[in-house]
């Protein structure tokens, strides 16, 4: 397992040069919320400082809100707040890991980016349920490092569940 | 180019030539026979046909041949054209299935061997002694055109290029400000100063170009109504003509195709409930045939769209009477004619007992008023018992940059479309008045329900002393919008939110202002839909 350490901005760009493609191996883009989460980085677009965020009257509650990337209305999800953790307000480490699913671009509001990991696929894990603090729908599975766990997020669940809770505030049922 | 893009584009085509060929009929049907149109509709179907062969479509090819031979054989006077009118409508039809089919199924499916043979059976028993005619050469090449086709998303990207360039070029501009009162050499600033303005002229026309390249004349759309208008009122026994004003009114095409729906319903309504029965009209001294008129023009930012109908108008006293039958209002109840106007407009409501196969179910004008101010626009009704209504629609030029009023409300800026909005005025906290516990504020004789914006988007509500009322909608939808301060017109690019938010209910969408903050843009629409939850609840 090779491991990148992240240059003092935390930013991608600066992270994902010079990682080649290797088959058969998993790349993670770690993150903290509490626990070291991860995504794959094929699903990571960039990683970006927090800057105004819009906020959204009547949306969902984990909603953070819209920001502008470049001209783009792009939603953000406090990572925080969707896996009903207990709220932690904005630092100078929080990030907005901007990722791709199911053909929907949105923000990830996290807590700090840590790393780029390589992995071998093998050693994800189905998550034990009762090691997680999280609803463990989200959740693809976990990998175990030498001295930490790393857990990996499904996105697209993450998002399809979205779509189905009705917010509140909703008082129309449109005819 | 693989084949669905082939079949694509041949459809295209096809529905080109169909509408052509529509158009041809009517006019043959009304005008009577004309070597010139028959002459032209001959070129269009020998068009379709040499594509149907080419796309190998040879049951259609088979049929369209056929029914050029109709035509040929009027033209050469062996058959007289009101014998095959009817024959030629009908074909009309057998091509508009068939293209639809093969959008469908890519593929012809359905045997045209009964279609073609009752023409050929038409032909022979008319006369066979036919004589091929040749096509001249020349006349293979069509016309030259001075026109392209583009597909539209290319335009739809490039209006979204354009509209990031606006916002670039707004805040180029105050970051230009700043340069200006830090450097001392005058000939820079000046230089920068031009090259500022050169490019926002530059962009400014950028943008008119790319809007009015999205333009369609409106004719698009009311072109395909005679033919449902014909149909329609043959099928009821009533004589109807259909009548254009400003056809030429151009309009983006978004509002164009958003426009059909809306339109088709009107007009449905118009021929259903509007125009009598021809015995009908003559014993109320009206002329025998009804008459039905589409208008489009143009007010500043606004186009307005008319359905005219002579017909026998709204009968408001019908409607009270059938209102308090089905208990949606009381006997008591004040009933003028804006009240009559929301129900109409209002699902599941219809004059009819029984529905018909045309209108009756109470759906059609509610699908109007929802999709028009969906739109950003508004729907309107006039005309009064025995002489006739006009249905009046007012929508932006253009749905993707709209002008709009920047509120603010909790420190946060939010955009309300100027179409929604008529005037606004400062107030103070005195001038607001309770009735039956709801907010409400004297405006010019009348009394209008007040809205804060704060409390309907479930901001903190901080109560200030002053604030700013916004007046919108019209008629009986008018009503109050407080808001802390206003923030000045401007022009802003709609993008619309993600779903990923949740229904963000009473947010229509958001743009991005020139120093790169997101304002959200505030559904004036579902104030109203909240209003009435809450009346009706």
């Amino acid at each position: 397992m090779a491991k990148i350490s992240l240059p003092p901005s935390g930013l991608a760009e600066e992270v994902l040069e010079g990682i080649g493609d290797e088959p058969d191996e998993l790349q993670l883009v770690t993150f903290t919320i509490g626990e070291q989460y991860g995504v794959p980085i094929s699903q990571v677009q960039e990683i970006i400082r927090i800057g105004n965020i819009t906020r959204v009257p009547n949306s969902l509650p984990y909603m953070e809100g819209v920001i502008n990337l470049r001209g783009k209305v792009l939603p953000v999800l406090n990572l925080r707040k969707r896996l009903k953790l207990p709220e932690k307000g904005i630092s100078q480490e929080s990030r907005i890991v901007v990722v791709e699913a199911s053909t929907k671009t949105l923000g990830l509001l996290v807590d700090a980016v840590s790393h780029v990991i390589k992995v071998s696929p093998e050693i994800v894990e189905k998550a034990p349920e009762e090691v997680l603090e999280v609803d463990s729908d989200y959740i693809t599975g976990v990998c175990k490092l030498k001295n930490s766990l790393v857990i990996l997020i499904d996105l697209e669940r993450l998002i399809r569940r979205e779509n189905i809770e009705i917010p509140q505030g909703e008082g129309n049922n449109g005819n | 180019m693989d084949y669905n893009e082939l079949i694509n584009d041949y459809l295209d085509d096809a529905n080109g030539h169909l509408n052509a060929f529509d158009g041809a009929l009517l006019s043959l049907e009304k005008s009577g026979y004309s070597r010139e149109v028959i002459q032209n509709v001959l070129g269009t179907l020998h068009t379709l046909k040499g594509n149907s062969g080419m796309m190998g479509f040879d049951s259609l090819k088979g049929y369209v041949h056929k029914v050029e031979e109709l035509f040929k054989r009027v033209l050469d006077d062996e058959i007289g054209l009101d014998r095959v009118m009817d024959l030629l409508f009908d074909s009309a039809n057998v091509i508009r299935n068939v293209l639809q089919e093969i959008g469908k199924e890519r593929m012809v499916v359905t045997g045209l061997t009964e279609k073609t043979s009752a023409i050929e059976e038409f032909l022979e028993g008319s006369d066979s002694g036919s004589k091929k005619q040749e096509m001249e050469l020349a006349s293979y090449l069509g016309t030259k055109t001075d026109t392209i086709k583009v597909d539209f998303k290319r335009l739809d990207d490039l209006l979204n290029l354009v509209g990031e360039l606006v916002i670039f070029k707004t805040r180029l501009n105050q970051i230009g400000e700043r340069i200006r009162a830090e450097i001392t050499t005058k000939s820079l600033g000046n230089e920068l100063d031009s090259a500022l303005e050169l490019m926002g002229k530059t962009v400014s026309g950028l943008q008119e170009g790319i809007m009015k390249a999205r333009m369609l004349p409106v004719r698009h759309v009311f072109h395909k109504f005679p033919r449902m208008v014909r149909d329609l009122s043959k099928a009821m026994g009533k004589e109807i003509r259909l009548f254009f004003e400003g056809e030429d009114t151009e309009i983006d095409k978004t509002v164009i195709d958003a426009l059909e729906e809306p339109l088709l319903h009107m007009i449905r309504n118009a021929i259903d409930h509007g125009i009598e029965s021809p015995e009908k009209r003559i014993a109320k001294g009206k002329s025998r045939e009804g008459k039905i008129t589409l208008c489009a023009s143009q007010e500043s930012n606004y186009v307005i769209i008319k359905v005219k109908d002579d017909g026998r108008g709204i009968d408001f006293d019908k409607i009270r009477e059938l209102a308090v039958e089905r208990g949606l209002i009381t006997e008591e109840a004040t009933f003028d004619k804006d009240a009559a106007l929301s129900l109409i407009f209002s699902h599941g409501f219809t004059t009819r007992n029984e529905a018909t196969d045309v209108s009756g179910r109470g759906v059609g004008l509610d699908v109007v008023s929802r999709n028009i101010l969906r739109l950003n626009g508004y729907v309107d009704l006039e005309g009064s018992p025995g002489k006739g209504s006009t249905f009046i629609i007012k929508l932006p030029l253009s749905l993707a940059i709209i002008p709009a009023l920047m509120v603010e409300a909790e420190g946060e800026v939010y955009a309300i479309p100027m179409s929604a909005v008529d005037e606004s005025l400062k107030a103070r906290e005195e001038d607001i008045h309770l009735v039956n516990n709801r907010e409400v504020i004297r405006f010019r004789e009348m009394v209008l329900p007040v809205v804060r914006l704060n409390d309907f988007l479930g901001l903190n509500a901080a109560r200030q002393k002053k604030f700013y009322l916004v007046i919108v909608g019209k008629s009986d939808k008018r009503l109050a919008v407080a808001v802390d301060r206003l923030r000045g017109q401007q022009d802003i690019v709609i993008k619309s939110l993600d779903d990923t938010l949740g229904k963000s209910y009473g947010i229509a969408g958001a743009s991005v202002l020139g120093d790169g903050r997101i304002v959200l843009i505030v559904d004036i629409m579902s104030i109203y839909k909240k209003r009435e939850v809450t009346r009706n609840g």
